[in-house]
């Protein structure tokens, strides 16, 4: 049953590949990275013990190249793929592939995530393990008329407002929200030409769109060895076009009563198809504590920290250790204090959250008890517009959810990344909005709040003192020690006065 | 001493002057400390450090929790114009042009469809006008602040 792997090829980039390289450097498991030509410089490459460079320019050509991958896999010695969350994560033909090139996949079988993945055979699924689904219909028309006359046609029986969702999609990408159906059609045709561009399958799933529900998702471990655990809930709700911002555990209106019964239903879940390794089943929470099974994720989540924190459980090296046919290592479920995440982006929050690219020329994050930072960048990188815009997860733990909140102000207040805008402030004001303080945010809190679009709350003493700091370190020549001497002004030891002094007065 | 920045509000001047070691401007001080941030003491009399780096021209400052980026003018410098045009906001690929040369639209109307990190970004007419100019066509692949369309009112 156990086969010991003793190298794992991370097929994939950024922050969640220096997760996964990272665990396997602490249980002594050698790794290798692949990375596309304009990632050679990335912070995973120098994680890896080895990396091999893929050929190719897209990302189809590249991170979505599954022959390329299986050949270096071969090539390198490999006896196990870890795909990370994105990409080939879900892709159950990657998957087999993987398998039957005798190499182990960290993850379920293909048949768990075709049966989870396809988000109609999952509600199938889920309503044979008695949970209860959203109204809705998955459109399997492929050619975009039919597909248009086939959208328009179930509209009427899910009923308004809806939502449209890429089948084989997630991260927001290939989705939209309907309020009238005079904005139908145009909605389908933009969430198509989504879908098609980030999964190359155009097929998308109407749903009615339940407001004031909260997001509330159950994270699941599956060993070989008969055991299927629930390591409780994360609440998502706070979300911008459907991407998640700022994510907690445990849930603040949770009770024992709902934790049970939805522990229990991602539980049947999982074991309705012999799931393997760590998934994560998402849940509405109607205000009334009723509860409706979303979808299934068969890969660890971007928000996966949030639950380490809580539980004590490293989630990727139990994923590791699971995949090597070891029983996972945790025992009863426990939750201490609380965590909260929330997501980096470079984006300009005040300009309708566009993509923002740029040099980091300060990276800066906070440090301190409690505090942990998962990001796939350094100071010095570039943000270019060719991969996600996420720079980071800062993640914070406490004893209870009101100093967790002050933590986290305490830690986005220390962040400093000059260079690129990011979201950084977005996120601090996001933490003194009283729905947040309350935990009462459901997933249209970020409209609610800022519908005319956001934009920082800064006094005017700061603004011109921010202007006479600007003004001062120009006229005392700072850029000349910015620019070139980059490392020099952030390193952690203290900075030697003869060199400073030096530089100061060139 | 005089500086003139571009911030998201406009031009603003700035004239600093020196007393001992800090510099003075509107009731507040600065001073530049050795491992190269700078403490600000604010009207209130509260005290701040900052970190502050110029990229290009911009100089990026953190201060109090808030960033700032603010754009030095350089001495004699025209301040930029202001374009009559829809510029790109991102660098991206033309996915869809929905109008076409002599249109006339309404504000609000979507006129062209851009991609970018994944993600569709809509050009949207901010006021009435004619569509004068296309000047990308879809699968075109454009950079940041090029004039994607020209609109006159």
């Amino acid at each position: 049953m156990a086969n010991k792997l003793t190298k794992v090829l991370v097929a994939n980039r950024g922050e969640i590949a220096c997760r996964i390289l990272r665990a396997c450097s602490e249980a002594g498991i050698a790794s290798v990275a692949i990375y596309a030509s304009n990632d050679a410089k990335s912070l995973f490459v120098e994680l890896a013990d080895e990396a091999v460079q893929l050929s190719g320019d897209t990302i189809a050509q590249t991170y979505l190249d599954q022959q390329q991958i299986l050949r270096i896999a071969a090539a390198t010695g490999s006896d196990a793929i870890h795909p990370g969350f994105g990409f080939l994560s879900e892709r159950a033909d990657f998957a087999q592939a993987v398998g039957d090139a005798g190499i182990q996949w960290v993850g379920p079988s293909p048949d768990a995530i075709t049966k989870m993945g396809d988000k109609m055979t999952a509600r199938i699924t889920m309503r044979n393990a008695g949970v209860p689904v959203i109204p809705g219909e998955e459109i399997e028309e492929v050619e975009e008329q039919a597909a248009l006359i086939a959208i328009e046609d179930a509209s009427h029986r899910v009923g308004y407002p809806l939502l449209l969702k890429a089948s084989s999609g997630g991260g927001g990408k290939g989705m939209r929200a309907v309020h009238d159906p005079s904005e139908l059609i145009s909605s389908a045709q933009g969430a198509r030409r989504e879908a098609i561009a980030a999964f190359g399958d155009g097929r998308v799933y109407i749903e009615r769109l339940l407001t004031g529900s909260k997001h509330v998702e159950i994270q699941i471990l599956a060993d070989r060895h008969g055991r299927t655990i629930h390591l409780g809930e994360r609440e998502c709700s706070v979300q911008r076009r459907h991407q998640k911002v700022f994510e907690e555990a445990p849930c603040a209106t949770m009770t024992a009563q709902i934790r049970d019964a939805m522990g229990s239903a991602a539980v049947a879940a999982a074991q309705a198809v012999d799931y393997e390794g760590a998934g994560t089943v998402e849940f509405l929470l109607a205000p009334n504590g009723e509860f409706f099974f979303l979808e299934m994720n068969t890969r660890i989540q971007v928000e996966h920290p949030v639950t380490e924190l809580v539980t004590g459980v490293d989630l990727v090296r139990e994923q590791l250790r699971i995949a090597a046919g070891e029983p996972m290592s945790c025992g009863d479920l426990m939750i201490r204090g609380h965590s909260i995440e929330v997501r980096l982006y470079a984006e300009d929050a005040a300009n309708n959250f566009l993509p923002a690219i740029g040099k980091l020329a300060v990276f800066s994050p906070p440090e301190g008890p409690g505090v942990r930072l998962d990001t796939g960048v350094r100071e010095g990188d570039e943000v270019t517009p060719n991969y996600d815009p996420m720079l980071a997860k800062l993640i914070v733990w406490a004893p209870s959810r009101p100093e967790a909140l002050q933590r986290m102000r305490r830690a986005l207040d220390e962040f400093v990344v000059l260079g690129t805008t990011t979201n950084i402030r977005f996120l601090r004001e996001l933490c003194d909005q009283s729905e947040v303080i309350n935990g009462t945010t459901d997933t249209t809190t970020i409209d609610r709040l800022w519908p005319n679009g956001w934009s920082p709350n800064v006094s005017q003493s700061i603004q011109s003192a921010a202007l006479l700091v600007a003004s001062c370190a120009e006229v005392n020549g700072l850029q000349r020690r910015t620019s070139s001497n980059s490392n020099q002004v952030t390193s952690d030891g203290p900075v030697s006065p003869f060199t400073t002094l030096n530089r100061r007065f060139p | 001493m005089q500086n003139q920045f571009k911030s998201a509000d406009g031009l603003v001047e700035v004239n600093i002057s020196k007393q001992g070691d800090s510099w003075l401007y509107e009731g507040q001080s600065c001073q530049i400390l050795n491992d190269g941030r700078l403490q600000v003491t604010t009207t209130d009399g509260s005290v701040h450090l900052a970190r502050a780096a110029k990229v290009g021209d911009v100089w990026w400052v953190h201060l109090n929790g808030h960033t700032f980026k603010l754009e030095r003018i350089e001495p004699g410098a025209n301040a930029s114009e202001e374009q009559g045009g829809l510029t790109a906001p991102m660098p991206g690929k033309v996915l869809e042009v929905m109008v076409s040369v002599g249109q006339e639209v309404s504000a609000g109307t979507t006129l062209m469809i851009l991609e970018a990190m994944k993600m569709e970004h809509k050009i949207v007419a901010s006021t009435d006008g004619t569509v004068t100019a296309i000047n990308f066509n879809a699968g075109d692949q454009v950079e940041q602040g090029v004039t994607l369309l020209d609109l006159e009112e």
